[in-house]
């Protein structure tokens, strides 16, 4: 992702200057999470921000969004745009849309490595048992291209509400926002929804206009910023690809 | 210990005015050439130039980070005759 965001930096740096007008860096994660509190109208969420390049269950305490659990390899939407490629499923729209409707169609649940460790999920394991195994079981009508889109939304998904509601009883929340492209699942929206109600919580999600990335995520998220007094100086506003969602001092929030 | 910098490049850029030329500066000069230790590059503005000085050891990361400039340089101008003139101050 470097050079996108050293394209729209050198612009954003040119526009700010010729308009003189203040520039914001904002952290991507963030924006993801004031987005969807603007949006949803959710006050003090648990965040679960699932993505092609993130899997985090995030919580707001004294001035930071803290990292509570996250994967220790892959992303959740890598894994499954991974295996996706392997069955040879569909970019159009989007391989997630595709398996969440193949998985529809399953039948038959099939046992994949279910790898939740304390807070952390792992997803590399569960692609590789796949990978190896789905050629054979599907040749021999074990199984279909089907049974497996939807043991592997169920086996991750199931991952991902654990660590969320884990999150939940750590820090006593009854909100959940789910944010990131994977959100847009309307399956792990309903397995979350089972999860929230279950505690008497309230689950607080967007569909893909706001799920996926774009830009009034960080135009929102910048004006939270400036808005708390915060603005970026040229010096400061060098870029990388390493920024972590519990770097940034949220200014902007009791 | 100094890495040896044997070659050199130098660039002068003309805009239109001196703010232009300022603001380019502005743009591009934030973000650190990613391998530092091998090379270096200074950007400058005087009146309405901008001045840029590479030293490099090694022509292939000397090529590597001009060629990377000269995009970003194309970047900035482009955004200037877009979004341009600077409103005045």
């Amino acid at each position: 992702m470097g050079a996108p965001l050293a394209v729209v930096a050198a612009v954003a740096r040119t526009v700010a200057q010729l308009w003189d007008k203040p520039l914001l860096g904002v952290n991507h994660c963030v924006g993801h999470i004031e987005m969807g509190r603007m949006v949803t109208g959710a006050h003090d969420p648990t965040v679960l921000y699932v993505s092609g390049g993130n899997t985090q269950v995030i919580a707001y305490s004294q001035r930071r969004y803290r990292i509570f659990g996250e994967t220790i390899d892959i992303a959740v939407g890598n894994c499954l745009d991974r295996f996706a490629r392997v069955l040879k499923i569909s970019n159009d729209p989007s391989p997630g849309y595709n398996i969440e409707q193949m998985a529809k169609k399953g039948q038959k649940l099939v046992e994949l490595p279910y790898t939740v460790k304390g807070m952390d999920v792992s997803f590399s394991g569960i692609l590789s048992h796949i990978e190896e195994v789905s050629h054979k079981m599907l040749a021999s009508g074990e199984c279909t291209p089907e049974d497996l889109c939807f043991s592997l939304q169920e086996t991750v998904f199931a991952m991902l509400v654990e660590i969320t509601e884990r999150a939940m009883a750590h820090c006593g929340s009854q909100e959940v926002l789910i944010v990131g492209g994977v959100g847009c699942n309307l399956r792990l929206q309903e397995m979350m929804g089972i999860m929230c109600e279950e505690r008497g919580a309230k689950l607080f999600a967007t569909d893909e206009r706001f799920c996926i990335d774009n830009g009034a995520m960080i135009a929102q998220a910048g004006w939270e910023m400036f808005r708390s007094g915060q603005v970026t100086t040229l010096e400061d506003s060098w870029i990388t690809q390493r920024y972590r969602t519990d770097e940034v001092e949220v200014t902007w929030r009791d | 210990m100094e890495v040896q910098r044997a070659l050199e490049f130098t660039l002068s850029v003309p805009f239109p005015s001196p703010l232009n030329a300022r603001i380019a500066h502005g743009a591009l000069s934030p973000d650190p050439e990613p391998r530092k230790a091998e090379v270096s590059k200074e950007l400058t503005v005087v009146e309405n130039l901008l001045h840029v000085r590479w030293r490099a050891a090694e022509a292939r990361l000397l090529r590597v980070s001009i060629n990377s400039f000269l995009d970003h340089l194309g970047l900035v101008v482009e955004t200037m005759e877009q979004f341009g003139p600077p409103v005045p101050r």
